[in-house]
């Protein structure tokens, strides 16, 4: 068998789903099976959120080890599911290697983007079901629907630029404060405070902390420790944005 | 009609996330359910544990890790999607915010107010899903 070709499938899936969202468990475990299924027992795979080391060792032949460097990336689960569902077939009976990494890209070469549109439309029903369930008017709504507009609008072409999280998520906030003060002093929002935390809901990071624990709580602590940094980063980042913006809109509006 | 409408709330938030992840069809519509229903067992459990809502936390948490779990044997597909999405509306993102807030205005105590509440909320909900996870794999390696 060619040791080197199955340590590519096996790292480059692993890598696919990491960046499709999946959990660090399901990573090393999906990787683990995957060489176990092809009868390698010396394999070891590492994973934390945003590196896959996948390493073994083939009867009577020196150690091969992959790295693959996971990019800063989004939440796919139609992807996951797509790429999971792969694992577990390779799994229940190994193809030929060729075949395998075949059905690999072919997994890959799917791409569902979702509509511009579409896309916006969820941002605005989020924020303003948030700003709803924190308990605002149907006034406050619709302004955090608009900052949610402002953030969808925003942050997806900052992505696209290759801006980091910190910067990402400055410039959303950034946003939603300018328009929720905005708004607010127009007389069209009522709880500013309520439309900023309902606004900023669609880039919190709020699901980062909680997985942070699971993940520190579960053993994997680099892969904690990572989240907990991201997510602290993630929320001051946020918080200046809207503060600059807050403080920017109370000295604009002294002037006028 | 006072736990309707915040669960209805919890759906809609949870619909829009399910856009944003790339959730489709009857999937996208179960996993926003499961949130409009960890709500509801957040807002229930509310009276009986004494208005503690680390505790309510708990409780909805690992509700909604069986919830998921069920989900997952029956339309087998990983619990994950199920696990982010309809946790959205439990997670303590406004806490990370205002606590980043209050170091950011120089209001220590707040601060440190805040922080403790955030982080106690993410313990109780990684906990919750934790102990339902952990029995599930117990249960299916006896």
């Amino acid at each position: 068998m060619d040791y080197d070709k199955l340590l590519t499938l096996s790292s480059d899936l692993g890598y696919h789903l990491l960046l499709s969202g999946a959990e660090i468990y399901r990573v090393e475990e999906s990787v683990h099976y995957l060489l176990t299924a092809y009868g390698v027992e010396t394999g070891e795979v590492f994973v934390i959120p945003n590196c896959v080391i996948v390493s073994l060792t083939a009867p009577g032949q020196k150690p091969i080890t992959r790295v693959r460097r996971v990019p800063g990336h989004g939440t796919d689960i139609s992807r996951m599911e797509a790429l999971n569902d792969l694992c577990r077939r390779l799994c229940a009976c190994p193809p030929d290697l060729d075949r395998a990494g075949e059905e690999l890209d072919g997994v890959i070469r799917e791409v569902h983007r979702t509509p511009m549109a579409v896309e916006l439309a969820a941002y605005v029903l989020l924020t303003s079901a948030f700003c709803l369930l924190f308990g605002g008017t149907a006034r406050d709504a619709f302004c955090g629907g608009v900052c949610g507009l402002a953030v969808g609008l925003v942050v997806p072409f900052l992505a696209r630029l290759g801006t980091n999280l910190f910067f990402k998520a400055m410039v959303g906030g950034f946003f939603c404060g300018l328009l929720a003060a905005g708004l607010t002093d127009l007389g069209v929002g009522e709880h500013i405070d309520l439309i900023i935390t309902g606004a900023i809901m669609a880039q919190a990071p709020g699901l980062v902390i909680t997985n942070f624990m699971r993940d520190i709580m579960a053993g994997d602590m680099m892969s904690g420790l990572v989240k907990l940094a991201e997510a602290l980063l993630t929320g001051a980042g946020i918080a200046l944005g809207t503060g600059v913006a807050l403080s920017l809109v109370s000295a604009l509006w002294g002037v006028l | 009609m006072e736990l309707f409408l915040p669960c209805l709330y919890a759906f809609l938030a949870c619909l829009g996330f399910c856009v944003l992840f790339r959730i489709n069809g009857l999937g996208a519509v179960l996993c926003s359910l499961g949130g409009a229903l960890a709500w509801l067992v957040y807002l229930l459990t509310g009276p009986i544990m004494g208005n503690n809502d680390v505790i309510q936390y708990f409780w909805a948490a690992v509700f909604l890790s069986a919830y998921a779990e069920v989900m997952a044997r029956v339309r087998k597909c990983p619990a994950t999607g199920y696990l982010l999405i309809a946790f959205i509306p439990l997670v303590p993102g406004a806490g990370i915010y205002n606590m980043m807030d209050a170091a950011l205005r120089g209001n220590t105590q707040d601060f440190l107010n805040t922080g403790l509440h955030t982080l106690s909320i993410a313990g109780s909900l990684a906990v919750g899903v934790l102990v339902v996870s952990s029995l599930v794999r117990m249960y299916s390696m006896l």
